[in-house]
């Protein structure tokens, strides 16, 4: 049963600036969580990265964002590493499950409509030992993206694997 | 689901301590104390008795916790044995004994079926 409690998943969010990436074991057990800055040849590294992970992790299922959902919009090198994600992992007969991000919101914030600080605002309470120190000012009109949100989207695809989790 | 071998990186970042920090509260001299830490943290070294219970009194986690997937191993394996051991004829039979041994094997039953 792939929503069994007694499963460990890996998230993985491919994203402009690298990965981020979130282990879990049952909704409210989050063993790791980071994110990996890729410079130069993204896709070849971002795959080799994804490939540690699977063989360190050993999960049972492997979550990534939906980016054919309607609401998505992806640069054509991340739906292209996104399809190798899928092929590498069909490989190594890993379970793969999409998650859109109305799916995130509507389980983590209750509602289709929100912003991603207040997902990772959701998250830093849901997980404060693990994720609060790490929760990054709220972005002003002026400011880049925050690398540390990288981490945020990788354990909200995480999160909202678990149809109980609220 | 097979429990990673250790859980030692998630506690540490738990603690918010690096590596070295721990390798210095192991007692691990030298240079190599962040390396020693590292390797028990990606399974690439099994940490002696000494080193988990100090792991254990770092974390104050179990070492049972700590070491989940070697824990569960080695439970299997004794499982395993106890099973060929309730098979031979024991020379005394011991009430407290055979219930021992009956109880071990049957945890051999029980994580068969749960894998």
């Amino acid at each position: 049963m792939i929503h069994n409690k007694n499963v460990r998943i890996l998230a993985i969010a491919p994203l402009s600036r690298g990965l981020g990436y979130a282990v879990m074991e049952g909704p409210d057990k989050l063993v790791a969580c980071g994110n990996k800055a890729i410079l130069r040849d993204k896709n070849a590294k971002a795959l080799a990265w994804v490939n540690r992970f699977i063989q360190f992790y050993q999960p049972d299922v492997l979550v990534l964002p939906n980016v054919t959902a309607a609401d998505t919009r992806r640069a054509a090198r991340i739906k292209t590493l996104h399809r190798k994600i899928v092929a590498w992992a069909g490989k190594k007969k890993v379970k793969v499950r999409l998650v859109s991000v109305t799916q995130v919101r509507n389980q983590l914030l209750g509602e289709a409509k929100g912003t991603k600080f207040a997902v990772a605002q959701t998250l830093a309470t849901r997980f404060p030992v693990e994720l609060g120190p790490r929760l990054p000012p709220k972005r002003r009109p002026w400011m880049s993206e925050d690398p540390r949100m990288d981490i945020f989207d990788a354990v909200g695809l995480a999160a909202a694997f678990w149809p109980s989790a609220k | 689901m097979k429990s990673l071998p250790n859980y030692l990186q998630s506690q540490r970042k738990r603690l918010a301590l690096s590596q070295e920090e721990v390798g210095f509260l192991l007692g691990i001299s030298g240079m190599t104390k962040g390396e020693k830490v590292c390797r028990d943290e990606n399974f690439a070294r099994e940490p002696s008795l000494q080193d988990a219970l100090a792991y254990e009194a770092i974390y104050g986690m179990p070492v049972r916790e700590l070491f989940a997937g070697r824990y569960q191993q080695a439970q299997q394996e004794v499982a395993t044995r106890a099973k060929i051991l309730s098979f031979r004829k024991l020379r005394k039979t011991d009430s407290r004994k055979q219930e021992a041994i009956i109880q071990l094997a049957a945890k051999a039953s029980v994580n068969q079926s749960r894998e």
